[in-house]
């Protein structure tokens, strides 16, 4: 084993390690804020899997985010205590209510035209499923269309962009059915087998982070599977790994979609922690902030875009402290962001992979040293 | 029927306006320069200001606005864009970057506001720009109600286009710019200056989102946010339309201006854009080069 890889299996397992020890050094407030950083981090590494490794710039990440955000939410809005005293033995969203028309039935099934879609989510899991099902269709359905047409580049990132604008637009537009703008707020809590998971517990913060180690371990296997290295040659040069026989679109829905899923996670994940879910989760600016965060931690290493993830909003939430700086984070974060293009295009990950190359070498280098005086007096 | 032809072609030359200089640096020098709609939001700024502390009107801040913009376009080439020639997805993330400052730059009254010192005009709340008397109120043409000020963004627009378009096609700068886009290597090989012709074309299509600036603030509020719309419309006509093509994004800014009035008329104006984002979909599915484009060699 290389020293370079002993080094890559001792992050991993140092990061693991740190955010499991969080608890220890903070109260449950701070813990429900670093958890929600942890789904960030999930984010980062799913921009990774398809920017790094894929070579397919996705800007409209915040799709299967919000759509997984929005799957749980709608269970979890329907087991919250507003829902059920609605003066209906079956639980009905409250904004339901409130734009009723006179003399509608205080039914989920036809309270609107629209609201029979929400009868399923009467079970969380069927939010539960779909939230991370819904995406990874959606994104297997764009892939086919998109890859097998063979659009690369930039062209997927604009059809990616319009698409998440255009649901997003949808969503603001169904108003009956998702209250618009003012999203799914007031949830209840998510139960899994008895346990209830509080977004300020020990229990929720362990979720975050055993979702996203599980997250990470899973997507560094799967890199470094034989699939793995096909995408990456695919990315360093489609035309060749065409002509060397293999199915190139297969391999980049593939991973489309394992990124997808992992954002729909992320997007449950968050509401759990957050305990809303809004229509900004598809802003045109949520989906290039997380791009961001993946460029500043390193876009080819999926540990470095989720460190970048966590770090980067942990720095702007201790700036946001003070008022006066609010603004001008923003600015600093810009400015960051086009010196790390032009001076550090791979990001932390790449210069920590640097630092360790150059420390490699110097070590074999100190070996060699001590043996060339003996050579001289041999001579 | 007329008028809401008339509201899909205003919002189709609104769109052609921020295309327009998207249409020169995205084709033509391949940089995908989201800090575009930030251009035209400072041009928004220069009319605000000017009308502030110039007392000057709406018509003087054009020419002005275009000499800002394209100044600071100049200055965004030399300092960043010029790094990342090649790179396309990173200069989308570097000028991503130069948007956010610029927003911050304006909210922030350029640091003033650190200082106590405030700029009226600038600074994170909603601005107005007062419109000529000549150019409000409505006139009717054969039995539909024309909106004066439209008018007037149709003509503006129309005259911009016809200026490009004589710019690219009339003049040995143009052709020199029309050989980079075919093939950058060959056009040095030819004695072509590539580096300093990108930066003029660079400036050029920053000077003409400055000119769109002015023309939305007569309509719309200026506030320092205004540009992250805008320039995704933007980019989705000139994909639509073929990139470097300019009668291709001509024609793909009008046809979607249509379709989004004629939806709007039907249902409702967030359904309209929802469609047209459809629309943009299927066109590069179906023809991922757009409408109308040209081979490259």
């Amino acid at each position: 084993m290389s020293i370079e890889r002993k080094f890559q299996i001792a992050a991993y397992m140092l990061f693991i390690a740190v955010i499991f020890a969080a608890p220890v050094f903070g109260d449950e407030f701070w813990l429900n804020r670093i958890s929600k950083y942890l789904v960030y981090g999930m984010l980062g590494v799913a921009i990774a899997l398809t920017w790094g490794y894929a070579g397919i710039l996705n800007l409209g990440q915040g799709l299967f985010f919000g759509l997984g955000a929005y799957m749980l939410a709608m269970s979890l809005k329907l087991s919250s205590l507003t829902s059920l005293q609605q003066g209906s033995d079956r639980p009905v969203p409250d904004f339901m209510l409130w734009n009723a028309e006179p003399g509608a039935p205080t039914e989920l099934c036809c309270i609107n035209k629209g609201s029979f879609l929400w009868l399923p989510f009467q079970s969380q899991s069927v939010g539960l499923v779909l939230g991370i099902v819904l995406p990874v269709v959606i994104a297997g359905a764009l892939g086919m269309l998109v890859f097998r047409k063979r659009i690369s580049g930039v062209f997927v990132s604009i059809i990616t962009l319009a698409l998440v604008l255009l649901v997003r637009l949808v969503m603001v537009d169904a108003q009956p059915v998702t209250n618009g703008f003012n999203g799914l707020t007031d949830l209840g809590w998510l139960t899994i087998g008895g346990i209830e998971f509080d977004p300020y517990s020990r229990a929720t913060y362990y979720l975050c982070a055993a979702c996203l180690s599980l997250t990470l371990i899973g997507a560094r296997l799967i890199v470094e599977t034989r699939a793995g290295m096909i995408l990456q040659a695919i990315r360093d040069d489609h035309v060749r790994a065409r002509y060397l026989g293999f199915d190139v679109s297969l391999y980049q829905v593939f991973f489309f979609v394992i990124s997808a899923g992992i954002a729909g996670v992320a997007g449950m994940l968050y509401v759990v922690v957050a305990e809303f879910a809004s229509p900004t989760f598809m802003d045109l600016s949520f989906s290039v902030t997380m791009v961001v965060w993946a460029a500043v931690g390193g876009r080819s290493s999926l540990l470095g875009a989720c460190i970048g993830a966590i770090l980067i909003n942990m720095i702007e939430a201790e700036v946001s402290e003070t008022e006066a700086l609010v603004e001008a984070w923003k600015a600093i974060i810009g400015l960051i962001f086009v010196l790390v293009v032009l001076f550090m295009p791979r990001g932390l990950g790449g210069v920590a992979h640097d630092v360790l190359r150059w420390f490699v070498r110097r070590r074999k280098l100190g070996k060699a040293f001590p043996a060339l005086p003996q050579q001289s007096e041999a001579l | 029927m007329l008028d809401i032809l008339f509201i899909g072609l205003s919002l189709g030359s609104i769109l052609l306006l921020v295309a327009l200089g998207l249409a020169i640096t995205y084709g033509a020098m391949g940089v995908i320069n989201m800090a575009h709609g930030e251009m035209v939001m400072i041009g928004a700024y220069v009319a605000v200001l000017s009308g502030i502390w110039l007392k000057a009107s709406l018509l003087l801040a054009i020419p002005l606005a275009f000499v800002v913009t394209a100044l600071l376009g100049l200055l965004i080439e030399r300092v960043v864009v010029r790094r990342l020639y090649g790179r396309l997805l990173d200069t989308l993330l570097a000028t991503w970057g130069i948007a956010i400052l610029l927003q911050q730059a304006v909210r922030l009254e350029f640091g003033l506001s650190f200082f106590g010192i405030h700029v009226e005009g600038l600074g994170a709340g909603l601005q107005n720009v007062a419109v000529p008397s000549y150019l409000q109120g409505t006139f009717r043409l054969a039995s539909a109600d024309i909106n004066a000020y439209r008018t007037f963004i149709i003509a503006v627009t129309a005259a911009l286009t016809l200026m490009t378009w004589f710019i690219l096609y009339r003049t040995s700068a143009g052709m020199q710019v029309r050989a980079i886009i075919r093939n950058p290597k060959m056009a040095g090989a030819c004695g072509i200056d590539v580096k300093r012709v990108n930066a003029m074309t660079f400036a050029f299509g920053s000077g003409l989102a400055g000119v769109a600036g002015v023309m939305m603030s007569g309509f719309k509020t200026v506030f320092p946010d205004m540009g992250t719309t805008m320039v995704v419309d933007g980019f989705m006509v000139v994909v639509t339309g073929g990139v470097g093509s300019l009668f291709g994004t001509i024609l793909s800014s009008g046809l979607l201006g249509e379709i989004n009035a004629l939806v709007a008329i039907g249902t409702n104006d967030i359904l309209a854009r929802a469609v047209v984002f459809g629309v943009v979909i299927l066109v590069i599915l179906v023809k991922p080069s757009g409408l109308f484009s040209f081979k490259g060699r």
